[in-house]
């Protein structure tokens, strides 16, 4: 990087650096400390305009929402979900990844497009048309057909992050196991993988919040026998009824989770696999 | 003896060497590429037929233009696709100017950047229907920018299910910018240092450095990340179902609702073709543009 991005006025530098801070936090930190309050209200006394704090807070809401089954289910209809998307995302992306970063040669930049395209596309198009092909087949409703759909707009992201790592494996190390005698199986347990764990970690971080947050594919094909948290959310936010402190609840209920993967990824993750993954062309 | 059947387990019938390597690669290929192929296909499938009234096995029917028709000239259907275009159109505008805006002021070496850093990548973590629920805490009635307003005398405008979406767009913003940021950033980090260095020491004036140099070469990556946004923003179907307004709704909302609601297959398809085709349009002049941007620059 060059100098060209230094300010060389320190006072200025603070005074930039304090006000973006506290727009981000403004922006992407208070909301949550507001949900964190909705979420506490004290259901007796409300929390009504004009007052900026509410007037006393409960447990309440939380211990009226954890008894109800359907916040179980849906949590645990989410957890059971987001590993077998990923687990599948990763038997799936990484022989294909592997193939397009070394196999395709010029065939890639077109691979690579069309990979993307299940994103590209508008969500409830692939969602109404493969949900009504999964009503024939008795998959539409079921935890099956939901790991299935999600896997189909999570899978891209793992793709491309495998194939982003995978350019980084030294074609050499490859070429002198191949000589050495290795066969497919060994070279693939030996070496690749062991050398494009970084990006499977990554892919498979990305892939767990993603199956966790997917709200559309999953509405479609799941409601209403499958209900995963964002489809709770979304009720409770007024799709079927208007009740704001559950959807706090249930609201933070979905963000711990991912908010842990996003500090463990903004640590582990080089941010090239991140953009990859977000589709950088 | 143990020789022969040997080599008859581990090399019989030798393929030749590139014919066997081509077969490999499409071994490798084929469960990632093969299951979006049939994914992509099923659902377009589905929609060409079903839009033309000529759905599957056993249900055949006439082909009939009706359902497109109905589309083009019910009010109800017309008006749902041009306020998905404004929709999209303005957030990608906004969030592409932001992210450009933001990316450049994250290359600056400011005190706090690392926590900068990890603060505006919080939406990407956040689901679409909670960053609904997080935007409305705050700009809705009785959000937090209500009460501080009362508070000071004044009223705080309508931004939740009002005419014009703006509500809709702005919990897009909070969705998008952080991504097209993350896009945009990752360009500009990979334009040489040595290309502004040299212009720097040619007398090039900041200005002309970011005008010259550092927005033709993140051109790719600005374009990209427009293009996303606006493709994500025409198809958005949580947001606007939740907190955009009551007429006109986006054409994700129509096409779920007739599918889910209304069990009216055919227009629901019609409606998909178009969200598709428009997506396809868009993809197009995108690529067109990147090739003129590749030749240009060679």
């Amino acid at each position: 990087m060059s100098n060209f991005w230094m300010l060389r006025n320190p006072r200025l530098c603070w005074l930039l650096a304090s006000m973006l801070i506290a727009a981000a936090t403004l922006i992407f930190v208070l909301p949550l400390v507001v949900a964190v309050l909705w979420s506490l209200v004290d259901p007796e006394v409300g929390w009504f305009p004009p007052d900026i704090l509410p007037s006393s807070l409960s447990l309440d809401n939380w211990r009226a929402l954890l008894a109800v089954p359907e916040m179980g289910d849906a949590f645990a209809t989410s957890l059971t979900i987001a590993p077998c998307v990923t687990l599948l995302c990763a038997l799936l992306g990484l022989p294909t990844g592997y193939a397009i970063a070394r196999r395709v040669g010029r065939y890639r930049p077109a691979l690579e497009l069309f990979v993307l395209t299940p994103i590209l596309m508008p969500g409830v198009m692939l969602a109404t048309g493969l949900g009504a092909f999964f009503m024939r087949f008795g998959l539409a409703q079921t935890i099956p057909g939901v790991i299935l759909v999600q896997t189909v707009v999570v899978l891209p992201l793992m793709i491309r992050i495998v194939a982003a790592t995978c350019d980084a494996v030294p074609a050499d190390v490859i070429d002198s196991a191949r000589t050495l005698g290795a066969g497919p199986l060994a070279l693939a347990r030996l070496i690749v993988v062991p050398m494009v764990m970084p990006g499977l970690v990554a892919g498979g971080l990305l892939c767990f919040v993603n199956s966790l947050e997917e709200f559309v594919l999953s509405f479609v094909v799941g409601m209403p026998k499958v209900q995963t948290l964002p489809m709770l959310v979304w009720a409770y936010l007024g799709g079927r009824s208007s009740i704001i402190t559950y959807g706090a609840v249930v609201t933070l209920v979905l963000l711990v989770p991912t908010l842990v993967v996003l500090i463990v990824i903004e640590r582990v993750v080089k941010q090239e696999y991140l953009a990859a993954g977000f589709g950088k062309a | 003896m143990t020789a022969i059947s040997l080599s008859r387990v581990g090399y019989a019938r030798p393929l030749a060497p590139a014919l066997r390597r081509r077969v490999e690669t499409v071994v490798l290929l084929a469960p990632g590429v093969g299951l979006l192929a049939l994914a992509m296909a099923i659902p377009i499938g589905q929609l060409v037929l079903g839009s033309f009234d000529l759905t599957g096995i056993g249900a055949a029917g006439a082909f009939t233009l009706a359902h497109y028709v109905e589309v083009l000239t019910n009010p109800l259907l017309r008006d749902s696709l041009l306020f998905s275009l404004e929709i999209a159109l303005a957030t990608a505008a906004l969030s592409t100017a932001a992210a450009a805006l933001f990316a450049t002021l994250l290359m600056i070496e400011l005190p706090g950047k690392r926590l900068l850093a990890l603060l505006y990548k919080v939406p990407l973590v956040v689901p679409s229907v909670v960053a609904a629920f997080l935007v409305v805490t705050m700009i809705g009635p009785g959000g937090m920018a209500a009460r501080s307003f009362s508070h000071l005398g004044m009223t705080w405008p309508q931004l939740i299910h009002d005419r014009h979406g703006f509500g809709v767009v702005i919990v897009l913003l909070w969705h998008y910018v952080p991504i097209s940021t993350l896009i945009v950033t990752a360009v500009i980090v990979s334009v040489p240092a040595d290309v502004i260095d040299a212009a720097r020491t040619l007398g090039a004036p900041p200005r002309v450095v970011v005008g010259r140099i550092i927005l033709p070469l993140t051109a790719p990556g600005l374009s990209a990340a427009a293009l996303i946004t606006f493709i994500d923003s025409f198809g958005a179907y949580a947001v606007p179902s939740l907190i955009g307004p009551p007429y006109p709704q986006t054409v994700a909302v129509m096409m779920t609702r007739e599918f889910l609601r209304r069990a009216n297959w055919g227009v629901a398809s019609a409606l998909g073709m178009l969200m598709c085709l428009t997506t396809v349009v868009v993809l197009f002049f995108y690529y067109r543009l990147l090739l003129r941007l590749r030749r240009s620059r060679a």
